[in-house]
């Protein structure tokens, strides 16, 4: 008849009334539901099996489901900010890093943040027009400033102390 | 068949311990029957719906330690209702009314009151032993009474329970009299705990063998207990946070120095980094090391720790540790019988960080594996056809893919064939979970081939009927089955109904099978009792025959219906 739907025992409230409701209405989404699952089309690896606490996929306990949750929270709650300043401009702004996942989410903030069109070391920039554009730079842990991008992200992370942005 | 008199039997049945020889015995004549049951003191019961308390103590007037099982197995999955039964009290009540003596009482998934525990804390005055696995429905003032209460208690081991945390008072309760406890378990606890009457605890305790601590109890805590208990053999730490260049820091590693006994160890509840160098010397003679409750500790910190540890036995680690550190465990850990590897990452994007290949490293470094759980990204045919070869000897083998319906990563053909190789090598399998892209044809094999498998669990699996029918009627010794969205309906079900007396239960959530199907069922064995759980919010059992079934649940029962039954049980 074709594969039961995952679906219908996880704790998506959505999917929980096929049990006892009318067969007809219900077993035919339920099909397309599971066409979708041969085709791996609906399933990715677990958002569809529910970040609530009642979930029942992966199988593990309750205890260890609810221990490793909470770590993640803890971790997902850490934060490192950083003082950045803009050339000519006395007062400085204050930026969370972990806020951010890498160089591109950093430059967008900046930018909003600045009103500035931003380069660092993977810009794309317009030539003819130098004077648009400011640099970011870093200070690091050697009280060196170097320019923002040449390093993986998360090397940058343990080295950077604040930020500035200067006229090019 | 009596050649000899009663008393020789006796002393010669003293002799049988396993529950299933004893059973055996019990079969022979009724003159064995008797003598077993005068002289039988340890009763297993794996489903306590299936006999009575009143039967129980009626059969074995010896009884001194007992060992209950409630709530099925995917109860540990939130797929039943917390109130859906497995209530300690009637036994407890009947107990405490009888003549039993009891001493030991294990209860794994059971609703445990904290009026039971305070009336069995009363009612036996010789009571030595309570382990709780994995139950519910009590708080740490029933722990409190047992503390009170048991003058001669040795053994309080509470493992992965959800307990209403009261904080604190339970462990003074101990009386200063009580120098008896062997062993202690209170890591599944949430709450505080008075740190000077754990200490003064543990200081009167000279046979403490086994102690697992939770969460609140710091590091200066443990290290002082250590100090006064260097004989502990199993020990669970609980925070493990500290500066590791403080002094409390060096006087841990010192008393970790002095404890030459520690064979087991877990917790690291919390874990700061650089702070593991101070068990290494633990490491050397650990057979069992759990730290599947410490995420925070990976990479080389982890392998350096693994390194150490050349006679483990048994290893329940988080998928952080990656193909590589399994890698690093195959080529350390010869003696190693059980894996667990569980996943770090449960709920997120697909970051686990074990595949094949970090299994096909450990079947081939140890070839003593006999038990294994391994919650991974992905696997192949080719991998397990490869640890097929290289493990023989698995008595469990449970493979959980994160993504419960995925193919083989390499071929994307399902995972038939690889699971058939793990079925047909291994011939004294007696437990196996599936899980990964799989058709009829495992089935097929694991009916052929699996002749000592006791418990299957399956997800997601199968195409048709058949699947469930090869198992059924190839699986002599099958005692439990559990099944979850498959698509086995009615046919199978309804096929041969007298299995189900030759096995403990059955569970099917989320098949094919449907209210019509289920009712044939319980009319043609009045010895089962088929129960219909209804979770939704739907108030009324609908009438449809037609209707699919949410979840079945049936079981074997010498006792008939059970009256317990929340309304949204319908017992057919």
């Amino acid at each position: 008849m074709g594969r039961a739907t995952s679906s219908s025992s996880s704790s998506i409230e959505s999917s929980n009334h096929f049990a006892f409701s009318n067969t007809g209405a219900s077993s035919s989404s339920q099909r397309d539901l599971s066409t979708d699952l041969r085709l791996g089309l609906s399933i990715s690896t677990s958002p569809s099996y529910g970040r609530e606490q009642q979930s029942d996929w992966p199988p593990i306990k309750p205890l260890l489901g609810q221990a490793l949750a909470e770590d993640e929270n803890e971790c997902n709650s850490a934060t490192f900010f950083v003082k950045v300043y803009m050339e000519g401009i006395p007062i400085g702004r204050k930026l969370d890093l972990l806020a951010h996942e890498s160089y591109y989410d950093l430059i967008k903030t900046l930018e909003q943040m600045f009103n500035a069109n931003i380069i660092w070391a993977e810009a794309e920039v317009d030539a003819d027009h130098y004077e648009k554009y400011h640099v970011l730079t870093y200070e690091d842990k050697e009280g060196d400033w170097m320019m923002v991008g040449d390093v993986p992200w998360e090397m940058f992370l343990s080295a950077v102390r604040r930020l500035k942005i200067t006229k090019c | 068949m009596n050649y000899f008199p009663d008393e020789v039997l006796e002393h010669v049945f003293d002799f049988i311990s396993s529950h299933k020889d004893r059973n055996s015995v019990s079969l022979v004549c009724k003159s064995w029957y008797k003598i077993e049951r005068f002289s039988r003191q340890r009763v297993f019961i794996g489903n306590c719906y299936s006999i009575s308390p009143d039967r129980l103590i009626a059969r074995f007037p010896g009884l001194k330690s007992l060992t209950l099982k409630g709530k099925p197995h995917f109860a540990d999955f939130n797929l039943v209702p917390h109130d859906w039964g497995g209530f300690l009290d009637p036994w407890i009540r009947a107990l405490a009314k009888s003549r039993i003596g009891l001493e030991e009482l294990r209860l794994k998934r059971m609703v445990v009151s904290d009026e039971s525990l305070e009336l069995l804390s009363k009612s036996f005055l010789n009571f030595k032993s309570l382990v709780l696995v994995s139950c519910e429905g009590f708080t740490t003032d029933g722990i409190a009474a047992i503390a009170a209460n048991c003058r001669f208690l040795r053994e309080l081991d509470l493992q992965e329970n959800e307990v209403d945390d009261h904080r604190g008072h339970w462990l003074s309760c101990f009386p200063e009299s009580c120098t008896s406890l062997v062993s202690l378990n209170f890591a599944c606890l949430k709450g505080e705990i008075n740190l000077g009457a754990l200490e003064r605890l543990v200081v009167r305790s000279p046979n403490l063998k086994s102690l697992r601590l939770n969460r609140a109890v710091p590091l200066d805590t443990l290290q002082k207990i250590l100090m006064r208990a260097p004989q502990v053999v199993d020990l669970g730490t609980g925070s493990y946070v500290h500066d590791p260049s403080s002094e409390v820091y060096n006087k841990l590693k010192s008393a970790f120095q002095r404890c030459k006994s520690i064979r087991s160890l877990s917790g690291f509840l919390e874990v700061a980094p650089r702070c593991m160098s101070a068990i290494y010397p633990i490491c050397t003679n650990l057979t069992f090391l759990n730290l599947s409750y410490a995420p925070g500790l990976h990479g080389n910190e982890l392998t350096k720790l693994i390194q150490h540890c050349r006679k483990l036995q048994r290893l329940w680690i988080l998928d952080c540790i990656g193909d590589k550190g399994l890698g690093v465990v195959a080529s350390t850990c010869k003696e190693l019988q059980e894996l667990r590897v569980f996943p770090s990452d449960p709920y997120g994007a697909g970051n686990a960080a074990v595949t094949e290949e970090g299994l096909v490293l450990i079947s081939a470094g140890c070839t003593k594996l006999n038990s294994l759980l391994y919650f991974c990204q992905q696997m192949t045919n080719a991998a397990l056809i490869t640890v097929a070869k290289n493990c023989p000897n698995f008595i469990r083998f449970r493979l959980c893919i994160l993504d419960p319906i995925k193919p083989d990563a390499v071929t994307n053909q399902p995972l038939d064939e690889g699971f058939g190789a793990i079925v047909q090598s291994c011939k004294g399998l007696k437990r196996l979970s599936l899980s990964g892209l799989l058709t009829d044809q495992v089935f097929l094999y694991i009916g052929m081939y699996a002749e000592q498998l006791e418990m299957l669990s399956i997800a997601f699996a199968g195409d048709s009927d058949k699947g469930m029918l090869y198992v059924l009627n190839g699986c002599k010794k099958l005692r439990k089955l559990e099944i979850r969205d498959c698509p086995f309906g009615n046919a199978a079900l309804l096929e041969d109904v007298g299995k189900y007396e030759t096995m403990r239960s059955l569970w099917m959530s989320s098949c094919e099978v449907t209210l019509g199907g289920c009712k044939t069922l319980a009319e043609k064995m009045p010895s089962l009792s088929v129960e219909i759980i209804n979770d939704t919010d739907q108030m009324e059992f609908s009438l449809d025959d037609r209707q699919k079934v949410e979840k079945m649940y049936l079981y074997r029962t010498l006792v008939g219906h059970r009256e317990d039954a929340p309304e949204f049980v319908w017992i057919l």
